[in-house]
């Protein structure tokens, strides 16, 4: 199974490799972490001073003496005021952690995923992956400064507690201390099973949520089929075992909770027992020391009850430590080697597929040795049917992948020898969906040359014709695109991408042409746009208007991996084979679609808004 | 997921969302009666525990005359002074016997209660599921999936927490600070007075707290959201950004967004760092009073050390529940948001038939299931309008007779689906009517009418299951053999491609299987209707992602087969509807023209425009000139 298919969330075993990276990161913020362990500790030895006061107090309060009782009540007044402060610097301190942490740990899985190749997101969609930075990032994060709290705490009051017993009267000690190694016990069996169950249950919760989801994306289908009824049974066969092991978590729960409070009364009823005969025989023990230790007796549920939920705190969050060490650990499959040189020409003359062999997952062959050659100031267009391998191929020539056998040569040079950020500087990427980032149009188009003037963004602009349609947007090239540019029309988009493509003067282009309908005149708008973009470079276009395909320099009918006709236009049709065929087809469809998709694109969106939204 | 964060209520939520609390327990109020009882019980154990100690202290080790009555009886249940003192294991049993008794107490409550409200939870998940795949299509439309998702998920486990959590937490509290009252003011008024002081103020702190804290969780959810925005658009976007090689620049706009969520989040924590340290020293303010106070008695000689001891115990085992409940009451609030949220679905109107009684079942196929005989359909003047929309359709009438096909072809949005769309009943037309076999189609089942017609949208969608129970999901009775289903898939030119695939037809398809390309799903999708058998095929541009050739090898085998059911093709190329018996070009709304391939072919309009270019493209000359051009 995938790494995404993956659903159970736990491991039965520690592991510290896992949280070696989430430790590292908080190592960064040692300020916080010693405050966290003082408050702690603080806030432990209060705990257990306290019933030594109250154990004073009264011993003083029987004799009378109010001159030693006033200033011990004042000082255990105060103690309050520090334990207060105590509470403060912990949580204050964890909140530090915790978020400095997660931080850091987003910060380098972001930066991971801008390293990594496109082949790690082929296989990973982008819902679960943004899942890694946000919720398992929070929480083993959100975990980490109580498990460091708890640890402190636990391990201050169980000395303390036990150190002063042991001064104050080793015997009753002994008898206080008896009933923890049952609670320890206890709470090892318990946590145990309740590991198991949790696991369970948020498996199923999860598969639960994926079946809402299924619910609601195929609620049309499950219409047509009237199969409601046997959708609700498969449901609540989730729904049951989902409440089997809620109720089984809950049945633990039930059993280890007040199991602990008794034991802990259990302990005192025997300091009691005991003590009193001390007190009675007047064996050096006040009725001050007794009440203390009755205290302290119970001082112990709590640690071991603690401890133990952060144990499996700790495991429950295992599978999100582990995710997030295994993204940071990926090492990305393209990038510079040491063979990498700087190449000592300006400006590429000549892109060369040789006998190049690609597949995404072994055993199905995409590409096969296929070969091309591109020179400066060439178009070449790709054309075929879909799966045939044409976004493969230009793909490649952006170097999204390398190639499995051959090699992609620039000047004559392997690819896999020119520097990532030198070649990416030199391509330019029009893909079919035009992305957007949320913000100002111009910040758009200057994402693609940072250092750009606005003078020169809105050239960029006016040479793919769309500086008109931006001057009417309501704040011109300040208005704001929306996420994902859903403010503008799909082919508004397209010629900011277009302009965006243009500003960076890419020496290589290529271009994935929209296969989604818009309107007449944005479509000759966007035609003109291309037309600019293509001149002067070596440019790959997967193409589906004929404008286009006609006005190349080079057709490439590609299918099942390969070239299976190649010429101009002219050539090729007059062969009367697969481009002959592909030409006419796409003739008629180009056609019928400029009749079918009238320019009214407002009544599509309402009706895809209203009826399309199904299907995946 | 994009569902808007539900706004902290700030109000006391109205009576009505109670009501609906009352309504979604109604089955297990008993359950949480005894659960009640069980903390009642276990509280008055809990407060009695400590009153050994203190009669052992008075009485037994103290000065008995001085000792107050309450003491006197404890000692006196356990045999007097004097056996006490000789047998001291009588005290410690009778308190380890108590603390046992109220931890049973808390186990049956804690018990009960949680299974009260794993069973609510499990109804309510059932409920919804149930009633959200019954919704009609037009409120599926309305409520965005992510929003629904949300209520199911999310806001059933809030009503869950309430019920097994806060709701129990609560009424602890309660009883917590009420039982032991009585005792303590039995054994010194004026010390059960000094006890009790700070709270109130404590509760009014939490729950003032609490509220002015809503707003600050708030920008937590904006900022944590619009980072989340920022990591989706990195990753959707992920191409060109490393197209454009603006990894750098990513960078430093994704430590903004995170870096204000770190900080909108460490704000939180700073002020539950004073809110939990401020709570911390009231509660340790009202001990101090109790320690103080009662020392300051107890050296005047006006309190006795058994009576301190007790107030000084009672009152740690008061003041930690009692300083929760502000937030317990503030957290219920925003679990009656989320049930409030729950009812909004569940009150929504499922698609509902006619009663039983006025239906007609008496649909022609129904009698005889294998029945060849396709539907008899006849639309009436039919218009119709998304609520509040313009209209879609415009007085459309047709006949369709059975084992007849319609073809529906225009321009996209024109309003093609939508007819479909009206004869399966996901909405009900305005005006007009629609007969199905003479039947009117408002006193037909909707599920008579669905599951007699076999029906491929455009987008169709596949269960995550294996391909063989996709093919069948429609077929109600499990004796579909496989000579059925594989001439269905033949039929729908996928028998190959699936056997092709490493498990045949035990291939798992979807979310957790294998990824289908369009066109396999879409051809899935026609033999899983034609497995139905169905009396209607209804093809709704479904061969959109199919390439030409196979679509002609699919609508070839399709007039081949035996089983000829009526059949409604929505299309957009021509290819596929010339040889339907009636052809409908839509346009806006309208019938533009009517007839069959022939006879439009004749007609000037839409229809002969589409097919001269499908001649003009076949005419050689053509092609010349553009060679030669």
């Amino acid at each position: 199974m995938s790494e995404v298919q993956r659903i159970d969330d736990s491991h039965a075993r520690f592991n510290l490799n896992v949280w070696r990276p989430i430790l590292s990161r908080a190592r960064a913020s040692p300020r916080p972490i010693i405050g966290l362990i003082a408050g702690g500790v603080i806030v432990a030895g209060i705990e257990a001073a306290l019933p030594l006061f109250v154990g004073r107090i009264v011993d003083e309060a029987r004799t009378g003496s109010d001159a030693v009782l006033t200033p011990i009540l004042i000082a255990y007044a105060s103690m309050f005021v520090v334990f207060a402060a105590g509470v403060w610097l912990f949580i204050d301190c964890a909140g530090k952690l915790a978020t400095t942490t997660a931080h850091l740990l987003r910060r380098d899985c972001f930066a991971k995923l801008q390293e990594l190749e496109q082949a790690y997101f082929d296989v990973r969609p982008t819902g679960w992956l943004v899942s890694r930075l946000t919720s398992d990032c929070s929480k083993v994060s959100g975990l980490l400064p109580w498990c460091l709290l708890d640890f402190a705490w636990c391990t201050a009051i169980v000395i303390a507690v036990t150190v002063t017993m042991f001064v104050m009267d080793a015997r009753l000690a002994l008898w206080a201390l008896t009933a923890v190694p049952v609670m320890v016990l206890l709470s090892a069996i318990f946590q145990r099973l309740l590991i198991a169950s949790g696991r369970h249950a948020r498996r199923i919760s999860s598969a639960m949520t994926a079946s809402y989801g299924e619910m609601l994306l195929g609620a049309r289908t499950t219409k047509t089929l009237a199969r409601e009824a046997q959708n609700l049974e498969e449901f609540q066969q989730l729904s049951t075992s989902m409440n089997f092991w809620a109720m089984r978590s809950a049945i633990l729960t039930s059993f280890y909770v007040p199991c602990m409070t008794a034991l802990a009364a259990t302990a005192g009823a025997l300091v009691l027992w005991k003590g009193t005969g001390d007190v009675l025989a007047a064996e050096g023990v006040t009725l001050g020391t007794l009440i203390a230790f009755m205290q302290f007796a119970a001082l112990y549920a709590q640690p071991v009850q603690e401890l133990s939920q952060r144990f499996a705190d700790v495991l429950n969050a295992s599978s999100a430590a582990e995710r997030i060490q295994s993204l940071l650990a990926t090492e990305a499959g393209i990038q510079d080697t040491a063979r990498v040189m700087q190449p000592d020409s300006t400006r590429i003359e000549e892109l060369r597929f040789e006998a190049v062999d690609f597949s995404y997952r072994e055993g199905l062959p995409v590409l096969s040795n296929f070969s091309l050659t591109a020179r400066r100031g060439m178009t070449i267009a790709l054309v075929g049917a879909t799966g045939g391998g044409k976004s493969t191929i230009v793909a490649l020539a952006s170097r999204f992948y390398d190639p499995v056998q051959g090699r992609i040569t620039i000047d004559g040079v392997d690819l896999r020898d020119r520097p990532l950020a030198w070649f990416a500087a030199r391509v330019g990427i029009v893909p079919q969906v035009a992305h957007l980032t949320a913000g100002s149009v111009r910040e758009n188009i200057r994402y693609g040359r940072l250092d750009a003037t606005d003078a020169e963004v809105e050239d960029a602009a006016r040479r793919v014709r769309a500086h008109a349609f931006i001057l009417s947007l309501e704040r011109g090239y300040d208005s704001d695109v929306g996420e994902g540019g859903d403010r503008l029309s799909t082919g508004q988009r397209q010629l900011v991408a277009l302009a965006r493509a243009v500003l960076r003067d890419p020496e290589i282009l290529v271009m994935d042409e929209a296969t989604s309908s818009v309107d007449t005149a944005t479509e000759q708008l966007v035609q003109s746009g291309v037309d600019e973009v293509l001149r002067g470079r070596i440019a790959f276009v997967v193409a589906h208007r004929l404008s286009t395909i006609r006005r190349a320099d080079l057709i490439l009918v590609i299918e099942r991996g390969a070239i299976v006709e190649q010429g101009t236009h002219r050539e090729l049709l007059a062969q009367r084979a697969r481009y002959f065929e592909l030409y006419t087809s796409q003739f008629a469809a180009d056609r019928e679609r400029a009749i079918l998709h009238t320019a009214d694109a407002q009544a599509e969106k309402t009706v895809a808004s209203l009826v399309g939204n199904e299907g995946d | 997921m994009s569902a808007a964060p539900s706004p902290t209520p700030l109000t006391p939520p109205p009576l009505a969302t109670l009501r609906t609390v009352l309504a979604l327990s109604r089955a297990e109020h008993h359950r949480f009666a005894i659960a009640a009882g069980a903390l009642f019980l276990g509280a008055i154990f809990l407060y009695l525990v400590p009153l050994v100690p203190q009669a052992i202290f008075d009485v037994v080790i103290g000065d008995e005359s001085k000792a107050s009555t309450i003491s006197q009886r404890v000692v006196a249940f356990l045999g007097g002074a004097a056996t006490v003192r000789e047998s001291l294991w009588r005290p410690a049993l009778l308190m380890g016997a108590l603390a046992v008794l109220a931890a049973l107490a808390v186990h049956v409550k804690t018990r009960i209660a949680m299974g009260a409200a794993e069973r609510i939870a499990r109804q309510t998940r059932d409920r919804m599921y149930d009633r959200v795949q019954r919704l009609p299509v037009s409120t599926l439309d309305r409520i965005p999936s992510g929003d629904l998702i949300q209520r199911c998920t999310s806001d059933i486990e809030t009503t869950r927490n309430f019920f097994a959590g806060q709701a129990p937490e609560i009424i602890r509290a309660v009883l917590m600070l009420v039982i032991p009252l009585p005792i303590m003011a039995m054994l010194d008024w004026r010390m059960a007075i000094a006890s009790i002081v700070c709270v109130p103020v404590m509760l009014i702190y939490t729950a003032v707290n609490f509220r002015r804290m809503g707003p600050y969780f708030g920008v937590k959810e904006t900022t944590e959201a619009s980072m989340t925005a920022n990591v989706t658009e990195n990753l959707t976007g992920i191409r060109t950004v490393r197209a454009f090689g603006r990894a750098e620049f990513e960078m430093r706009r994704f430590e903004v967004t995170s870096g204000a969520y770190r900080d909108a989040d460490a704000k939180l924590f700073r002020l539950f760092a004073s809110f939990w340290s401020t709570s911390d020293l009231l509660c340790f303010a009202q001990q101090v009073i109790v320690v103080g106070l009662g020392a300051w008695f107890l050296s005047n000689g006006s309190l006795e050390l058994g009576a301190y001891f007790y107030f000084l115990t009672v009152v740690s085992m008061f003041i930690w529940p009692v300083r929760m409940l502000g937030r317990m009451v503030v957290e219920s609030g925003k679990a009656l948001a989320a049930v409030a949220r729950l009812d909004e679905i569940l009150k929504e109107q499922e698609e509902r038939d006619l009663d039983a009684n006025t239906l007609r079942s008496a649909l022609v196929g129904e009698s005889t299931q294998k029945s060849s005989h396709g539907m008899h359909i006849v639309f009436d003047r039919v218009s119709f309008a998304y609520s509040g929309g313009p209209r879609v359709l415009d007085d459309i009438s047709f006949v369709l007779p059975a084992g007849k096909t319609l073809a529906l072809i225009g321009p996209s949005g024109a309003g093609k689906s939508t007819i479909v769309q009206l004869l399966l009943r996901f909405y009900e037309p305005n005006s007009g009517s629609i007969t199905v076999d003479g039947i009117p189609l408002a006193q037909i089942a909707r599920a008579t009418i669905r599951s007699q017609s076999g029906v491929v949208l455009q987008q169709p969608f596949l269960y995550s299951k294996q391909l063989r129970e996709n093919l069948l999901a429609g077929v109600r009775v499990a004796s579909a053999h496989d000579g059925a289903l594989e001439s269905a898939t033949a039929t729908a030119c996928i028998h190959e491609t699936i056997l092709g695939f490493p498990e045949g037809y035990e291939t798992v398809v979807g979310e957790k299987g294998l990824t289908l390309s369009g066109g396999q799903r879409q051809r899935v999708a026609i033999a899983r209707a034609l497995v139905q058998a169905p009396r209607l095929l209804v093809l709704d541009d479904a061969l959109s992602a199919v390439d030409m050739h196979t679509e002609t090898a699919i609508l070839a085998s399709l007039r081949a087969r035996q089983h000829f059911p009526t059949r409604i093709l929505v299309a957009h190329r021509l290819s596929a509807v010339v040889d339907a018996d009636l052809i409908l070009v839509i346009v806006d709304g309208r019938i533009a023209q009517r007839g069959t391939h022939a006879t439009l072919t004749k007609e000037p309009g839409l229809y002969q425009t589409l097919w001269e270019i499908q001649t003009e493209v076949a005419d050689p000359d053509a092609i010349e000139e553009e060679v030669s051009a």
